[in-house]
């Protein structure tokens, strides 16, 4: 196995990790119309929170399951409380999301403090497979796997089930469907928590890859911003190719120029931009 | 109902509000009152609170604190007012901030920086406000060098102390080819240049020295590369959140036991081992401190430490403690707190660390102290770096040695 190998494994390991969060921030931003700024503060609780119930013995899968829980309650907290209230301004959408990632995150440095922290890889995944000379975790081949399962589901959920085709809908069109007798305010709630929860999701995945620490919310926000924009809003397939390329760009551009690999990534943004602002695979907005 | 939830909501906000003002007040500036007879000096903190230093700032300012808890609130028998400043490990930041500590607050003495791309950028003002600086951890060489200052003592250890210490060691006992990795920017440099310079006149040869990106969340390229190569032992620099990844991931691409890794100070500290535990085992260091250290300092600051914290401290801490301690111990001997009379009692000052004896190097301005190669053992379920040799008084060269 070569090392070119090993990177693209890694490439995609990365790519599949800010899929997850960048699914979560699309879907509240192409539905909901809100960009929600504290979707990386999101993912820096869930790591957080499993954090804690690993130190306290509590196994890697029920804390991501308990984490996933916690940020989706939040999620519908942060919806119910603050931004219900800001429906149609976003000026105040951004100010708001904006502001609640200094809270949270500065009550989160609060809690835990500021120390870095790491999350084990559960035990099941803890080896690597060799292959020839060279050896691989078998955790980053698990999250490649965990993101494309996730791809096919949010796939089959938006094109084959009700629940997608009203979310679909809500897209276009939010008025005709509260015409016609959804419940527009129960949807949002319901999509702001899966949001949360899939930031949560990757936050858990993430701990072991990249460790928790004060900082990491923002960084996280940034690249899954670019996967947004270079993929296109509304589009699952467009967050999927777009987070697999910059994690591949990221990981080659590393080895190939060093010292540009973030510049790579912001270039890439910009070029998608001039080119194709709807992004990759967005739809023309008139 | 939409009434309850307002009230809520409003609940809620007050709850979060006060959540950040305690963090708030927590970092924010401990007060005393100046009144009555008694002498107040001010004390300015300059250090990163935000960012990849975070850690260490809490770690140098829980130090610090203990000390003054122990000693009354007094240094040099005057009671101590602290002013801190967060200078975002920005130049820039923090010369705006240096000048509303010296101009506005009018502090006696300055305590910091972080990182020494600030200590630089201060290192000019320092000299002509002819104001004290004790560096509590900036590593750059040139505070020794060229860029010293009369005005400016270390009281931690230089990139040079820290890359050389254990050089030695590594290439008499565990091989003779090493390949470094280092983050790309100053300190990286000049650790591996010095560690490169020792290693090398130990009879080693680096093979290969590898600089990423500061702040790179992945190192599976370079681990890779460095496994390809099969060299006797991996050295690398790494602070922070970089450090605690590379061990992981030094782990996880199966290279931890088949090709020691070894690194200056950062690997044998409890910020490392704290996040990484089993994962670091095994890795050998050139630390100045460890809770683990026999002296009688070391066990009643441990001790105290772990009272008022909870946990262990780590080498910041002691930092910070003898930042602390070596402002106590100036003022005593000077009887002032005038920049000139201080110079000259901290050149050559020596006093007990919790890390063992520490003297300011009047040549360098850097304190000449032990080094200790440890390597990470596990014991009764948790890694202690055991030291294996004491490299004694390890002391700066009076001038930057030629390339």
């Amino acid at each position: 196995m070569s090392i070119f190998s090993i990177q693209l494994l890694t490439g995609l390991a990365y790519g599949m990790l800010y899929f997850m969060i960048a699914a979560g921030l699309m879907i509240i931003l192409g539905v909901m119309n809100i960009v929600n700024l504290a979707h990386g503060t999101l993912f820096l609780i869930s790591s957080y929170i499993a954090f804690t119930f690993i130190s306290q013995n509590v196994g890697f899968w029920a804390a991501l399951l308990l984490a996933m829980a916690g940020t989706a309650i939040l999620g519908i907290i942060i919806e119910r409380l603050l931004i219900k209230r800001v429906y149609g301004k976003e000026l105040e959408q951004v100010l708001l999301t904006f502001g609640l990632t200094y809270i949270i995150a500065d009550t989160a440095k609060w809690i835990w403090g500021t120390e870095m922290h790491t999350i084990a890889v559960p035990a099941l995944l803890d080896s690597s497979i060799t292959m020839g000379s060279m050896v691989f975790p078998i955790y980053r081949l698990f999250v490649v796997l965990v993101g494309c399962g996730l791809a096919l589901l949010l796939w089959y959920f938006e094109s084959r089930t009700r629940i997608g085709a009203i979310i679909r809908a809500g897209v276009d069109d939010r008025d005709m469907v509260s015409a016609l007798g959804i419940n527009v305010g129960l949807v949002f709630t319901g999509v702001f928590a899966f949001g949360a929860a899939l930031a949560g999701l990757s936050g858990v995945l993430g701990g072991p890859l990249i460790g928790i620490y004060t900082g990491m919310d923002s960084e996280i926000l940034v690249t899954s911003l670019i996967v947004v924009v270079i993929g296109g809003l509304g589009s699952w397939k467009g967050s999927f190719i777009g987070a697999i390329l910059i994690g591949l760009i990221e990981t080659f551009g590393k080895v190939w120029f060093p010292s540009l690999s973030m510049l790579i990534v912001f270039l890439l943004m910009v070029v998608v931009l001039i080119i194709r602002p709807q992004g990759l695979f967005g739809r023309e907005v008139a | 109902m939409l009434k309850k939830c307002k009230v809520w909501g409003i609940c809620l906000l007050a709850f979060m509000v006060i959540l950040s003002g305690c963090s708030g007040s927590a970092i924010s500036s401990k007060k005393t009152a100046s009144k009555g007879e008694e002498e107040t000096i001010k004390i300015g903190m300059i250090l990163s609170a935000t960012g990849t230093f975070a850690p260490l700032t809490e770690g140098i300012r829980n130090g610090f604190n203990l000390y003054l808890e122990q000693h009354d609130n007094k240094l040099g028998g005057k009671k101590v007012e602290i002013k801190f400043e967060d200078d975002e490990a920005n130049p820039q930041v923090a010369l705006r901030k240096y000048r509303q500590l010296v101009s506005s607050e009018k502090v006696n003495l300055l305590v910091g920086p972080i990182s020494s791309a600030v200590a630089y950028a201060i290192r000019d003002e320092v000299e002509k406000d002819k104001i004290i600086l004790i560096d509590a951890n900036a590593a750059g060489n040139d505070l020794s060098w060229s860029k010293k200052s009369d005005y400016i003592y270390r009281l931690s250890f230089s990139n040079w102390q820290n890359g050389s210490s254990a050089a030695d060691y590594l290439a008499k006992n565990i091989g003779k080819s090493a390949i470094t990795i280092a983050p790309d920017y100053p300190a990286g440099k000049e650790v591996i240049s010095a560690f490169k310079a020792a290693f090398e006149a130990a009879g080693g040869k680096v093979v290969k020295e590898i600089y990423p990106k500061l702040g790179t969340n992945d190192f599976a390229t370079y681990i890779t590369e460095a496994a390809q190569t099969k060299p006797d032992l991996v050295y690398t620099f790494m602070t922070g959140s970089d450090g605690i990844r590379f061990v992981e991931q030094y782990n996880d691409f199966g290279l931890k036991g088949k090709i020691p890794l070894a690194g200056p100070m950062e690997l044998g500290d409890q910020l490392i081992i704290e996040a990484t535990r089993d994962n670091t085992e095994g890795i050998y260091s050139g630390i100045i401190y460890s809770p683990w250290l026999e002296n009688d300092q070391n066990k009643k600051f441990v001790e105290a430490y772990k009272k008022k914290y909870s946990k262990l401290p780590n080498t910041f801490a002691v930092s910070g403690y003898d930042s602390a301690q070596v402002i106590d111990k100036a003022i005593k001997k000077a009887g002032s707190v005038k920049s000139a009379d201080l110079s000259k009692v901290l050149k050559g000052i020596s006093f007990d660390s919790p890390r063992g004896p520490i003297t300011i190097d009047p040549k360098t301005n850097n304190p000449i102290q032990n080094f200790y190669v440890a390597k990470n053992t596990k014991k009764d379920n948790q890694i202690v770096p055991e030291v294996i040799e004491t490299v004694e008084k390890v002391t700066m060269p009076e001038t930057a040695p030629a390339n």
